[in-house]
Order: C-alpha cells, then structure tokens, then sequence
C-alpha cells in the first residue's frame, strides 16, 4: 500500500485554475521531487497537502486512509485537520523560526505543547533530548542555545529541518528548500536532506536543484501551468523526457546553469 | 513660597498622574478592540458572489465586499485623529449640556470623568493603529510554520506571534505615551486644576515666571522615568530579531 495517494486534486484562487486533476502516489522511504518553473503550482501542491490551502477537489489518502476529501467537507473540523497536519512535515523556504526561541525550543516548542494539551505522557526530559539527538543529527550540536539571527542561512534551514522531523511526520516535504540560501550554503542543507534519504525518510521535495533531484530521488514529476506534464523514474523524466514542454524547461535550465 | 509653589504643583501634579492612569488604563484595552474591528473581513453582503452576473454591477461588487465593521472603525478612528483633542474635550464636555438641557457632567468628579472619556476615545483611536501595524508587522510564515506544526491557534497567537508583536509595537507606543503625559495639560480647557494652569496661576497672582519651569521639572522628571522604563523594556526584547 502507498504511503500517500493523491487523487484529482484541483485548486482555484478566484477564477485561475492554479491546480488541475494532479493526482500521484508515493511509497514509503521513497523521494518525490516536484520540478517545474515557477508559477506552475509545485508549491500550492505542497501547501494543499499541508493544508495551508484547502483544495476545491480531489482527495488525499496518507496509508490507506481518506483524511482529506473535498466532497466531504463538513468532516473536516479545526482539531481534525491539525491532527490530519501531523501526518505531513514542511520545511519551508524561507525557514520561518521562530525568532524569540533557541534553535533547541524551535525544534521541541510543539512537542512540548502537543504534550502538554494532549496529555501523551511524554516526559519533558524525553522531548528535549530527541530535540537535542535531532540537532547533532543535523551537525549543529554547538548551536542548541543560538538564537535564529546568530545562525547562518543554511544553519537556520538545518534548524527548521530538526523542527519539522520532531513532529516525526510521515511525509516531509520541502518547499524550495535552498531558494533562499547562498549558493556556498545551499550544499549543506542538501548534504543533510541526502542523509535523509539514505536512512529512507518518505519526502517530496520541490526543488531547483536539478541535479540533486535526479540525484536524490526516486520518481520525478514535471508540473507546468498547474497540470502533472510527466511523471516517471528520474533517469526518464531529466534526462530522456518524452514531453516537448519538459525538454523546454530542462534546456532552458542548462543555459541558466 | 517655594514651599506654597511646591504643594500646589504636587496637587497639579496628582492630577496629571490621574488623568494619565485612567487614560492607559482604558484606552490601552479599547484601542486593541479597534484593532481587530479595522482588520475584520466581516462581509455579511458577500452571499452576492453566489449570482455571478450581478457582480458586473459596479455597485453589487463593491457591496459584496464591503466590510461594516472595519469600514465604521476606520471612519472613527479618522474623525477622531482628524481633529484636535482639545475640540473633542471641549464637544464631550459642553455638548449634552447644551444639546439635551441636561449636564451629565454635574456630578461631583464629572469634569474629571468627561476629561478621561475624551481622552480614551482619542488614545485609543491612536493605540488601535500602532496595535494593528503590530499585528500585521508579523510575517504569515510565523503563523503557517506553527500550524504546520500542529499548533492550535491559541497557542501560535500566545506562544509564537504575541511576543514579536510587542517588540514593534514598543517603539511607538513609547512616543504616544509620552505624548500623552504632556496633552494632560490639555485638561485646563474644563478649568481642571492640572500642572500647567497651577504653575500659570502663580504667574497671573504673584507676577513671578519661575513656577512656570518649575512645572517643566515635573514633566521633565515623569517622562524621564517613562523613558528608562522603555529602554529597559526594549533591552528586553533586544535578545531577538
């Protein structure tokens, strides 16, 4: 059974069409990784499974189980979607720490909180030392007690990876992960992201990074103008694309590079 | 003298330091209401997007989103910063008197009460900004990372953006408070005994100038501790970005 299955998903902002029938599935350990210029709804495909946006139809199944259909809408209540949340992690581009915490609260703040209101009985010392093993993890065991400002893009990034992992979601997904980074940073926050998939965490990765993505992923899908152009194994999809607007993109991204 | 100077500035000075307190007191809390109410999206006309080919009309576009709540409080809060707060004093003040043949006001403590209600609605229509620039100041990422976190909405506004948001509203609201020390003088226009007429009547008696700066001292020294009572708060909240 798939991990994740995504069925005819579709999205509108007003009378745009942002999102039309995608629908892809995804095994567990395996890498996803999202390609496609901007503007073609990669990132909008992330957020709808984060439910920072509601799609307007379609259905998400995370293991066999519906948690997400848009015929059905009046199941979803506040608390049942911020449960259905903690089946996916999201890294995002831009970090968004939280800036008046330590790199160590950042990483255990809603551990501690979904403890504490859901009465799991985990133990503050258990929390606090996974959120410790998660930051060494990282390669920032030196770096518990800075605040976000005293840590390097890439550090912060690394930061909010840890955080994302403490959830231990099912699926972690990244939103352009190293879009915002310097082009000297960006090496560790894909060195950290490659460890992942080494150890088999389940991900999809919206990425730039063409090459890491034929490197690190398992299925690649091509997205333009809100639609699933082609999916496939990364050796098809990067390097012997079937679609003239795949072929498009890729060329016009070995001229950039 | 000094001594009869002294006595009569500290009443005058009593009453600045009430009219101050009872000021914050409420107008910090109202001006929050009038923050939320300008930022309500509350469009109980918006069911018109239902009927597509009315929203070609000019009118029924604009209708279906129009925003009572946030369109009155922003009407208020011009009004009320358009216009000087020694009119507004003056309007409370006078007005149900003249208008109803009634005073409102004629109770014991009713100057002081009028001069506070004045000064609430206008601190508060001031406050109500600098809160809303607060709360928008805060990056949606902050609250999008916490509910991706699985955080309820309580706890993202009390663990996560309530923090940050005082951080930027102190440096303004530290220039509004202490404009606020100093428009208590304002009060005189009800003949309430404050700081400034106290230390003028000495003037217009006994024909000696140097009370009126010996007033300047109290303020001096009242905006002084409101000052390092700032800084110490902004060195506080220094410790993050």
């Amino acid at each position: 059974m798939s991990i994740l299955d995504v069925q005819h998903i579709e999205k509108h902002f007003g009378a745009t069409r942002v999102l039309e029938d995608i629908s892809f599935s995804l095994e567990q350990g395996q890498v996803l990784s999202i390609i496609g210029s901007s503007g073609s709804g990669k990132t909008t495909l992330l957020r709808c499974l984060n439910f920072l946006e509601r799609p307007d139809a379609g259905t998400i199944a995370v293991r066999g189980q519906t948690i997400f259909d848009a015929a059905d809408m009046k199941a979803q209540t506040e608390s049942q979607i911020r449960a259905n949340r903690l089946h996916f992690g999201l890294v995002f581009q831009s970090f968004n720490l939280f800036p008046q915490y330590t790199a160590l609260e950042n990483v255990i703040l809603a551990r501690q909180l979904l403890a504490k209101s859901q009465k799991t009985g985990e133990s503050n010392e258990a929390i606090v030392q996974e959120g410790k093993a998660l930051l060494d993890q990282m390669g920032l065991s030196d770096r518990m007690d800075n605040y976000p400002h005293q840590l390097s893009g890439g550090q912060q990034q690394r930061v909010a990876i840890a955080r994302a992992l403490a959830m231990k979601p099912d699926i972690l997904c990244f939103d352009e992960p190293t879009s915002a980074l310097d082009p000297e940073l960006t090496g560790e926050v894909l060195k950290v992201i490659r460890g992942l998939a080494r150890k088999h965490t389940t991900m999809i990765i919206v990425t730039h990074e063409m090459a890491f993505a034929r490197d690190v992923a398992d299925h690649v899908i091509f997205m333009d103008g809100g639609v699933i152009v082609e999916q496939g194994a990364p050796a098809d999809v990067i390097d012997n694309p079937r679609e003239e607007r795949t072929r498009q993109f890729l060329s016009r991204f070995s001229q950039d590079n | 003298m000094f001594q009869t100077v002294t006595l009569a500035l500290l009443r005058g000075c009593g009453t600045m330091l009430e009219l101050f307190a009872l000021t914050l007191l409420f107008s910090l809390p109202l001006g929050l209401l009038v923050a939320f109410g300008s930022m309500s999206r509350w469009a109980p006309f918006h069911f018109l997007v239902r009927w597509p080919r009315l929203l070609d009309q000019k009118f029924f576009r604009w209708l279906s989103t129009f925003a009572p709540v946030s369109w009155l409080c922003n009407v208020v809060v011009w009004i009320i910063r358009g216009t000087p707060l020694m009119l507004q004093l003056i309007i409370i003040f006078y007005g149900p008197g003249l208008w109803f043949d009634h005073n409102i006001w004629s109770f014991s403590s009713g100057r002081m009460t009028a001069c506070v209600v004045a000064f609430v609605i206008n601190y508060a229509c001031y406050f109500s900004v600098i809160y809303r620039g607060g709360i928008q100041s805060v990056p949606a990422g902050q609250w999008e990372a916490g509910e991706v976190l699985g955080m309820t909405k309580r706890q993202i506004f009390f663990k996560v953006t309530l923090l940050q948001m005082i951080k930027r509203i102190v440096p303004p609201m530290s220039n509004e408070i202490i404009t606020l020390v100093k428009d208590t003088s304002l009060a005189r226009i009800i003949a309430i005994s404050e700081l400034v007429k106290m230390g003028e009547d000495f003037m217009r008696s006994d024909g000696i100038t140097w009370p009126l700066f010996y007033t300047a001292v109290f303020y001096l020294v009242v905006v002084g501790i409101l000052t390092l009572l700032f800084n110490f708060l902004e060195r506080k909240l220094s410790y993050f970005r």
